[in-house]
């Protein structure tokens, strides 16, 4: 209590300090009159009276200024004096504060915004009550090199009888249902979801209530639970909606309840959308009877309060042990949980991590260039600070001014930096690939706030090292000995260059890394997909599967469809298959051929499939190798076929002839039956640009159909007249069809590179950046260099040194900082470009050309940058260089 | 350096506080004399340092001040304990003394007592 008052009283006397200390004076001043008035009277001469008056009273300064120390608060005072000081300072050269805050906002602008997104996708917890308890649980196979593979819904079953470590366990699978009854057939993402669903999350419905372990049994009624931003939007927000049905893919649902939208599904992130249970679903409900050893459904789990993570790991080995002992289909797979957000993340991490690194170290340039014009400006400062030494100021106490001014131009970058984050951010959000996770909560928050301003105070702090530390150690009389010119001594000098060739160093690790990337992009840009896109656009028809239940309809509503928009003019090009290379996701099924000897125990041939109309190679341009293709005739009534991609026939039948040979495959429940390989075609790049083709199975729609499909047609008439006669066909046939992600195939394909695209762009963005720092540094070291050194060069010239001598002298020395940079930056970029390997695609991180360019360029920008001192330096007149100082 | 300087403007305090305690109103000058008078050569150097002792006992309630004239006249400020100072004297002296009688039982102390 007496201490919190004390710490009033100090900081009231802050404001009237002027006071205490009259006071004193007052009271000093009384004192000696009245000591030398009692000295009088002892009788000491006048002079004498006064003298030993003062010398009894002590050091009356001494004792005024600790009283002031000991009651005002002097950290703030001081603080207050330097930053007003600095302030005076640096209005004095508007310049070179300007250069300053203009290029650290511009590292820490950078750094807040990347730091926003890193934020937001990978440190910011998911938006669910204690999201560190979500895991996801997936079964690996780790002898074919599976991970994180979903559950057959026996499986789940089990797991969800078995475990006690899970609060709540859920299996889930998304797809879009057609939703009718109320306004216009919207496809709607539906989630089909077992009753645990809503525990897991434990989030409480808004209305009404959530799915119970009734509705998970066969024989329930069909119920729907509405997201809040759907019941908003379709129904109005419509209290009284419990209880009403709705209608998914032609069938009544009742609804009941109404979920807040602070729910988002993991992995199916649309805002709109349902959830029925999955005995309902009326594409999952049949799989729920797949065996064991089709691994489809996802699990997400809530772990109970305080079970160890190790303890979660050894129930589920037991719990796959336990599976395995009961069936030979399970052997050789492991349940594993890991944190949801874990597994949301993915594979952002390193991408993400690597731009972090690239925009760090751009600040790192950043700082280094300031702190090469704080030692210029030390250089020519040096006679202040000695004048302040020499007057009485300890080092402590300049090094602590030096480092008031350089915090405040830190803040005032720091903030110009969050400005720029803030008006920038939008920009990103817009630039990123639209399926990041938490892509709608990247914005500058508190916390990207307080990250730039730490990371300024921070800057600040690194870029007054050097002139501190060169200011620490100046000599006041040299420095006031030395004219007015001089005074640069070379350790200063040494350490500018050094900043230089360090600035070099991290610009080559930037250029490489950016360098490489784009290569890497280059290369991906120019892999043909295997198939022309030329004119190609997709549009995709889901058809209700209540109404349209049996393969036959399916079939009738393709072969229909193909008729009357081949029908039209300019659209004989027209096909319909499911799934799209690289567009969709693929589906992977077992095969077997017949013939062969069954695979060891354990291990299954797996391929990608499509169905595909006979149209569709011609209209993709994927050539017959050999045999045939598909032809109208082939149906359900005639002998099953199926054309298989040149990898497939190359790994699966070498040197044999695979026509005339038949594999066992098909889509569930067609799993087990027999098909006659008729042809052979080219290969495509069936999951992504990146990847290889793999091997591929084709079969005729006709025979093997899907409940819609993606119609791809090629035609010179445009994407809309396109998509126009696909819908009004469409519709023709059934007016409650959505057609849906209708786009061109050239946009389609780019958009799957969006990934790609935005690190190389963003990369190469701060590799520029980092270049012209680089280039600024040069100049601004070998500017001053050369002003510094008029007096040597006109030495030098009065000697006989012509001005291509002098050019060159200063070339010389800029050239060697751009060896000394590259002899660091480039190994450091090799190690560095090693760890980030996977990123690259075609090119080889030591790419010999890329690494050979960076150099170059560095070599020539260096040059280019010491070009104007050079000439500045050759242009000087030796008497005049002479005769100044 | 710094502790031994509180332990001495603490001393020098509770001289103050007796001093006004024992002689009623007395302006600085005054009280300088009497502790002089009364501490032999402890305050004989450096009187100034009685003063930041008054202003800071002033500003913490224990004295007040008021312009009266002194001895030859002169408009001086004359010091006055008040009543929390004398408060804080009391407890001040009683820690004091108890202070002093622990520490001079130690000064006393000898081996054979603790045997």
């Amino acid at each position: 209590m007496r201490a919190f008052r004390r710490l009033l009283a100090r900081i009231r006397n802050l404001a009237t300090r002027r006071r205490g200390d009259a006071r004193l004076r007052e009271e000093i001043e009384q004192h000696l009159a009245l000591q030398t008035e009692e000295n009088l009277r002892a009788g000491l001469p006048p002079t004498e009276a006064r003298r030993q008056a003062v010398l009894k009273l002590g050091a009356a300064a001494a004792i005024r200024e600790q009283y002031h120390a000991e009651e005002g608060l002097p950290f703030l005072e001081l603080l207050l004096q330097d930053v007003l000081y600095a302030l005076r300072r640096l209005s004095k050269s508007p310049g070179f504060a300007a250069v300053v805050v203009l290029t650290l906002a511009l590292g820490i602008g950078a750094n807040a915004a990347i730091f926003s997104v890193v934020h937001a996708v990978l440190l910011r917890p998911l938006a669910y009550d204690h999201p560190n308890r979500l895991v996801f649980v997936g079964e690996d196979r780790p002898a074919a090199q599976i991970t994180g593979d979903g559950f057959s819904y026996p499986s789940f079953l089990e797991l969800r009888q078995r475990h006690d470590v899970f609060s709540a366990v859920s299996g889930l699978a998304g797809h879009a249902l057609t939703l009718t009854g109320r306004g216009e057939p919207a496809d709607t993402s539906t989630i089909a979801v077992t009753p645990g669903f809503f525990s897991v999350f434990a989030i409480k419905p808004l209305l009404g209530r959530a799915l119970n372990d009734d509705d998970g049994q066969q024989g329930a009624s069909p119920v729907v639970v509405l997201s809040e931003v759907l019941w908003r939007s379709r129904f109005g927000s419509d209290p009284s909606i419990i209880g009403t049905p709705i209608a998914l893919d032609q069938r009544a649902f009742t609804i009941v309840g109404v979920m807040p939208a602070s729910l988002r599904t993991p992995f199916f992130d649309q805002a709109e959308q349902v959830w029925i249970p999955l005995l309902q679903d009326p594409l999952f409900s049949h799989w729920i009877a797949r065996p064991p050893q089709t691994h489809w459904m996802p699990v997400i789990a809530r772990l109970e309060p305080g079970v160890p993570p190790h303890r979660m790991q050894a129930e589920l080995g037991a719990f796959s042990a336990g599976l395995a002992r009961e069936s030979t289909a399970e052997q050789g797979w492991t349940a594993k949980a890991q944190p949801l957000q874990q597994v949301l993340v993915g594979d952002l991490r390193p991408p993400l991590l690597l731009l972090l690194c690239a925009v760090a170290l751009v600040l790192t340039i950043a700082c280094a260039n300031i702190a090469n014009l704080l030692l210029t400006q030390a250089t020519s400062r040096s006679k202040e600070i000695a004048v302040r030494i020499a007057l009485g100021a300890s080092h402590g106490r300049i090094a602590r001014q030096l480092l008031t001014e350089n915090a405040l131009l830190g803040l005032f970058g720091g903030v110009a930096g969050i400005i720029l984050a803030w008006r920038s951010v939008p920009a990103l959000v817009l630039l990123l690939p639209a399926d990041l996770p938490q892509l709608r909560s990247i914005h500058v928050d508190a916390a990207v706030f307080g990250f730039s301003l730490a990371l300024s105070l921070l800057s600040s702090l690194a870029f007054s090292l050097a002139p501190m530390l060169y200011a620490a150690r100046s000599d006041p009389q040299s420095s006031l000995r030395a004219g007015g010119g001089a005074g640069e001594t070379r350790g200063s000098r040494r350490a500018r260059n050094l900043l230089a060739a360090g600035e070099i160093a991290l610009a080559a690790v930037l250029l490489a890394g950016s360098g490489l990337l784009l290569r890497s992009f280059a290369r991906l840009l120019s892999v043909g997909p295997g198939f022309a896109i030329n004119h190609v656009v997709k549009a995709e028809i889901s058809l209700p599967r209540f109404q349209y239940a049996k393969p036959a309809q399916w079939a009738a509503f393709a072969a229909d469809l193909m008729t009357r928009v081949q029908a039209q003019p300019g659209m004989r090009d027209a096909a319909i298959a499911a799934p799209l290379p690289i567009l969709d996701t693929a589906v992977t099924l077992p095969f077997s051929i017949v013939g062969n000897p069954p695979p060891a125990q354990g291990n299954t041939d797996i391929a990608n499939y499509i169905s595909a109309s006979p149209e569709y190679f011609g209209v993709m341009g994927i050539s017959l190798v050999r045999g045939r293709l598909f032809s109208t005739d082939d149906s359900l009534s005639t002998p099953l076929v199926a054309v298989i991609s040149e990898a497939l026939a190359s790994h699966y039948f070498p040197h044999q002839d695979p026509i005339g040979r038949h594999m066992m495959f098909g889509f569930p429940p067609d799993g087990n039956v027999s098909r006659e390989i008729v042809g052979v075609v080219s290969d495509v790049h069936d999951v992504s640009l990146a990847k290889s083709p793999g091997a591929l199975m084709y079969v005729p729609f006709a025979q093997a159909p899907f409940w819609g499909g993606e119609v791809v047609v090629r035609s010179g008439l445009g994407t809309a007249a396109v998509a126009g006669a696909i819908r009004t066909e469409t519709h023709a046939i059934d007016k409650n069809l959505p057609v849906t992600d209708i786009e061109a195939f050239p946009a389609a394909l780019s958009a799957s590179l969006a990934w790609p695209r935005f690190r190389t762009l963003l990369l190469g963005g701060f590799g520029g950046i980092a270049l012209l720092l680089a280039a600024l540094g040069i100049y601004g070291v070998v500017s001053f260099s050369v002003s510094r050194r008029a007096r040597e060069i006109g030495v030098r010239m009065t000697m006989g040194a012509s001005p291509s001598n002098v050019r060159r002298l200063v070339l010389a020395e800029s050239a060697r900082l751009a060896l000394l940079g590259l002899a660091i930056g480039i190994p450091a970029a090799l190690a560095l470009a090693r760890l980030f390997a996977a990123l690259l695609f075609g090119i080889a991180p030591d790419d010999p050309l890329t690494f050979a360019a960076v150099a170059l360029l560095l070599l020539s920008v260096t040059l280019a940058a010491a070009y104007l001192p050079a000439r500045h330096a050759a242009r000087t007149d030796p008497m005049k260089a002479l005769r100044s100082e | 350096m710094k502790q031994k300087r509180d332990v001495q403007q603490g001393t020098l305090a509770l001289m103050v506080l007796r001093t006004l305690d024992v002689l009623g109103s007395l302006h600085g000058y005054g009280i300088a004399r009497r502790i002089e008078q009364i501490s032999g050569d402890l305050l004989a150097v450096n009187q100034g340092t009685l003063y930041p002792v008054l202003l800071r006992l002033e500003q913490e309630g224990a004295i007040a001040s008021q312009w009266g004239p002194s001895e030859n006249n002169r408009r001086a400020r004359f010091y006055q304990l008040t009543r929390s100072g004398r408060k804080l004297l009391d407890t001040e002296m009683r820690d004091w003394e108890q202070s002093a009688a622990i520490v001079a039982r130690f000064f006393h102390v000898k081996a054979e007592d603790l045997a």
